[in-house]
């Protein structure tokens, strides 16, 4: 593979180290070289004196540009197409760009004298400031670099295009005015060269790459710039084409969110969905720039920004409506179960209620001597509706006619979601024991000491059951109730684990989501949240999703690990997720029931309870039924 | 450890067992003995050699299997299912192919690969584990070569020590190991750093998958690939860290376009590159009989995926399936050293 280039942050070596003219040669009898200011693949560029003037130093750059062609006829033609360009610059006439002065060919090359700018280019002043250059001194630049742009753009009769626009590529003055250098004059020679693409890594449009340019990728190009002095994140450096997975604001809450909405803009993937040129750009920077005389309005015309807020309003609008709402005599924060028509929910006022799914009418409802806060689970083929209470004990109750048919008692609150398998039930009480019981007799076929309460469900597959406990313990028991593997987290496990393709995976206290070989308990993989993890994740579109206490929920993919997006709530997270159709539905403690895309993570709709949210949806039939602390148990449209 | 013994299809040492009896019928004393939910133990299962050890069968010593189904039937219930090892001969394990060729053009071989399989039978009940990784150097005087041989021995030195290293060590649960997609990114960071300081201007891809149980580690940076091969089809598993790879994902090039693009070979993302990596690490189970086949570049721009697929359909031995696929992507010019690995998963 020794064609493959190394393109990031290496200037290529010149062709014949030998052809850089010498300090001190004089050109044209009128210009001395002082200095190499830079040396490129094509030719270099020099600081020179201007020996016109000798009581005064007047210093010039002086642009060379090798002619490699060795065919006469193709060497002539280049040559021509240069002077054409050198003609076109030299009529051109903007603050920003540099003055020219001079033009003359020699046999192997050509020479361009222009005014030398006494400044530093931005490559360097970011490096240099580390990724924080002030926003409003950037902001500043950025209408600079739309205004030459703009004008560049906006030539007769057709616009110039510069092609390579990157922070390397424009200097500030020591007056502090931006200016553009490194015209594309050389670009006339590369093109003529098989294969070669013009543009840098990083900074190009996508369409560059297939050898298409126009106004529109010059704005991808001031927008990849932009993007980087604001950040400080070079783009030779990451991915190509990954602005829009590395939010400015993320890095830089400095920017504001207008200003970060036209950058994205330009850096739309789609020619169509940038501003067509510079001047457009610059239109949309004047009005977010613009003094606010308070009548002026939030701008809306662009971007993400847009998107997102239009989201906001359509949820707002559509306005989600309950289908009906049950309300009970207490907090309800077990989440509900749906089955054959009936929801069954517990609340703290010791109740297990049945709803009729359809339109919210009371059915039966079952009192514990104690509050009901975990889940209810069906066992359809006995007909049997089982939960635990803070009363000791796991109820088995008949679902057809809402009587007792067993209970099993232990040691402790029973505040574990019971888990139905072969015939049996799995769960677990703050007594240390996990339990596993004969669904048909409520007999205990047998119970595992596991030294810590268990509140979480457990994972019941073909071949283990896994379960967390409050000590940070994760245990791997196989179905004759014997451990196989023991995991420690640092702190609780009561998320419940979920199983998918040899991996198990769960939520701690100790802020971090975890992926463990279900075989033997290894870690897999650790993602950390910032506050503890209560929710219990939930599955699809190969990501996990998961809430957080930080308040944030998050989509991770399942095989790495890594984050693929997050969804700010303005409260906790310790509902559990659910997932449908390419949804995402969860409640936040700050009394919403939120869906969001599961693809992008914006948001779908939200609708606001009475109370905080620590139940999790369940989902039949394109409904959504979910517990709130306002005592009420709700049926939306999901 | 049961349930790995099952899985190795070991037999169950008598003494552990004895007297671990999965009912223990706490709140039902007196009552009639409930039926064993005990899965028996692995004598009764077609293919599967017990040995003569028949202390496992405890279930049998205690209950009479005729009474535990009658039982069962008058009680109603269902007893839990019996865990069966997966469909797995005797003797059976991992296997492995590997061939690394300098090619038709080329006068060096600048890709590297190493190949380490590590399989036991005791009662610890270690999985089988197994490292392979392909790299594919870039970069003149040597540097390429170097840079790719200097990735897999230290990769593969910190794979090995931090995790057949703790396996031996029965250290694997420690609470405060890192996770093992981290110790996978870890070695390629050092491998990174190494390569960055003694090799600066040679670089490599590195593609590596790590073996335990039926689980695939995959670890990848740069262009080589890891395909998943089964009966039903292949699908290449990593992601190319190249340029038109980005473009196509984007929609904004088609892969005919890419196929003959002049900068197809512009990676973004390679080993001794930059400061930072970002290494790629996902996790698979492997089903049984499939195979996993990584490679360098020098196969797959010569040999589409479906003529890999057939290939590896065509032969047993996965060491006659690396041959077959260089030898066709030499007859197909050879313009690049061509690697390749193909680890077969038993079933």
């Amino acid at each position: 593979m020794i064609d493959t280039q190394r393109f990031t942050g290496r200037i290529p070596e010149q062709p014949g180290g030998d052809n850089t003219l010498q300090v001190g040669s004089v050109l044209q009898n009128r210009y001395r070289i002082t200095g190499v200011v830079g040396v490129g693949g094509m030719g270099s560029v020099y600081q020179a004196r201007d020996l016109r003037f000798p009581n005064v130093v007047r210093h010039v750059a002086v642009k060379e540009m090798l002619n490699p062609a060795t065919d006469q006829g193709v060497r002539e033609m280049t040559l021509r197409t240069f002077e054409r360009e050198a003609d076109m610059l030299a009529s051109l006439s903007h603050p920003a760009i540099p003055g020219i002065y001079d033009y003359f060919p020699s046999k192997t090359r050509a020479y361009l004298v222009m005014e030398f700018i006494n400044g530093r280019d931005l490559d360097a002043m970011v490096n240099q400031a580390a990724g924080r250059l002030p926003v409003d001194l950037v902001q500043q630049w950025a209408l600079e670099l739309c205004d030459v742009l703009g004008y560049l753009h906006h030539q007769k009769p057709e616009p110039i295009i510069f092609r390579d626009v990157k922070p390397s590529n424009i200097m500030i003055d020591q007056h502090g005015r931006l200016r553009l250098v490194d015209f594309g004059i050389a670009k006339i020679f590369q093109q003529g060269q098989k294969g070669t693409m013009i543009g840098t890594e990083g900074y190009s449009a996508p369409e560059q790459y297939r050898g298409e340019a126009s106004p529109a990728s010059d704005v991808y190009g001031i927008g990849a710039t932009l993007h980087h002095l604001l950040t400080g994140q070079d783009p030779r450096l990451e991915a190509p084409f990954t602005f829009a997975e590395r939010p400015i604001r993320e890095v830089n809450p400095d920017v504001s969110p207008e200003f970060e909405a036209i950058i994205m803009k330009a850096l739309s993937f789609e020619i169509e969905d940038r501003y067509p040129d510079a001047a457009a750009m610059h239109e949309a920077l004047e009005r977010i720039t613009q003094p606010s005389g308070g009548g002026v309005a939030f701008p809306v015309s662009f971007g993400v920004a847009r998107d997102e807020m239009d989201a906001w309003s359509d949820a707002e609008q559509q306005g989600v409506v309950a289908l009906w709402k049950f309300e009970c005599e207490d907090e309800v924060r077990s989440s509900p179960v749906v089955h054959q028509g009936v929801v069954y929910v517990g609340a703290y006022d010791n109740n297990l209620y049945a709803i009729n799914a359809a339109d919210g009418s009371f059915k039966w409802k079952y009192p514990a001597a104690d509050g009901v806060t975990s889940s209810a689970v069906v066992a359809a083929d006995e007909n049997l509706v089982l939960f635990g209470s803070l009363d000791h004990l796991l109820y088995a109750v008949d679902t057809r006619v809402g009587h007792l048919s067993w209970t099993v008692s232990t040691q402790g609150p029973v505040q574990s979601s019971p888990t139905i398998a072969h015939g049996h039930v799995f769960f677990g009480s703050d007594d240390g024991h996990l339990y596993a019981v004969r669904l048909s007799s409520g007999r205990v076929q047998w119970k595992w000491f596991a030294g810590a309460p268990i509140r979480c469900r457990p994972l019941v597959t073909g071949e283990m059951i896994v379960v967390g406990m409050e000590s940070g313990d994760v245990a791997g028991v196989d179905l004759s109730g014997q451990m196989v593997w023991r995991f420690k987290a640092k702190r609780a496990v009561t998320s419940s684990p979920i199983e998918h393709d040899g991996l198990v995976y769960f939520g701690s206290m100790d802020w971090h989501v975890y992926a463990l070989d279900i075989v033997h308990g290894w870690k897999v993989w650790a993602f950390r949240t910032n506050k503890p993890v209560v929710s219990s994740p939930a599955l699809g579109d190969d990501k996990l999703f998961i809430g957080s206490v930080d308040g944030s929920l998050y989509a991770l993919d399942l095989s790495s690990g890594k984050e693929r997006w997050s969804f700010k709530t303005g409260g906790q997270i310790t509902s559990s997720p659910a997932y449908e159709n390419n949804a995402v539905y969860f409640g936040g403690i700050d009394t919403n029931v939120y869906s969001v895309d599961a693809k992008s993570g914006r948001l779908r709709w939200s609708f606001k309870t009475g109370g905080p949210v620590p139940s999790s949806p369940a989902l039949h039939d394109g409904v959504l039924y979910i517990g709130s602390m306002d005592h009420c148990v709700y049926a939306l449209k999901a | 450890m049961n349930f790995l013994r099952r899985v190795f299809g070991l037999t169950p040492p008598p003494a552990e067992d004895d007297g671990i009896s999965i009912t223990q019928d706490a709140d039902h004393a007196g009552l009639p003995e409930e039926p064993v939910i005990e899965p028996g133990d692995n004598a009764s299962l077609p293919g599967v050699d017990n040995g003569d050890r028949e202390g496992a069968s405890r279930a049998d010593d205690d209950t009479d299997p005729l009474l535990e189904e009658n039982l069962s039937k008058m009680l109603g219930t269902r007893p839990l299912p019996r865990l069966e090892p997966p469909p797995r001969l005797p003797g059976q394990r991992l296997t492995f192919g590997q061939f690394s060729d300098v090619g038709m053009v080329r006068g060096n071989n600048q890709d590297a690969i190493l190949a380490l399989l590590a399989s036991s039978a005791s009662i610890d009940g270690m999985p089988d584990f197994g490292l392979f990784i392909v790299a594919d150097g870039m970069g003149g005087h040597h540097d390429g070569e170097k840079a790719a041989s200097i990735t897999t021995r230290i990769v593969a030195q910190h794979v090995m020590s931090e995790i057949l290293g703790a396996m031996l060590d029965q250290r694997m649960d420690d609470p405060d190991r890192p996770a093992i997609t981290e110790v996978l990114r870890e070695a390629f960071q050092q491998a990174n750093r190494a390569v960055a300081t003694q090799i600066p201007e040679g670089g490599t891809t590195a593609s590596l998958v790590t073996i335990i149980g039926d689980l695939a580690y995959i670890a990848h940076v740069g262009d080589s690939r890891v395909y998943q091969i089964t009966d039903t089809g292949i699908e290449q598993i990593t992601r190319d860290h190249s340029l038109v790879q980005r473009l196509i994902e984007l929609d904004q090039l088609t892969p005919e376009e890419a196929a003959d693009h002049p900068q197809r070979n512009v990676l973004y993302r390679a080993i001794g590159q930059n400061e930072t990596l970002d290494v790629d690490a996902i996790t698979r189970r492997m089903p049984p009989r499939s195979r996993l086949l990584l490679c360098s570049d020098g196969l797959w721009n010569l040999v589409p995926e479906e003529t890999i697929r057939e290939i590896s359909a065509a032969h047993s031995d996965p060491q006659d399936v690396c041959e077959k696929l260089v030898e066709l992507a030499n007859e197909r010019g050879g313009p690049d050293n061509i690697s390749v690995i193909v680890v077969q998963v038993p079933g």
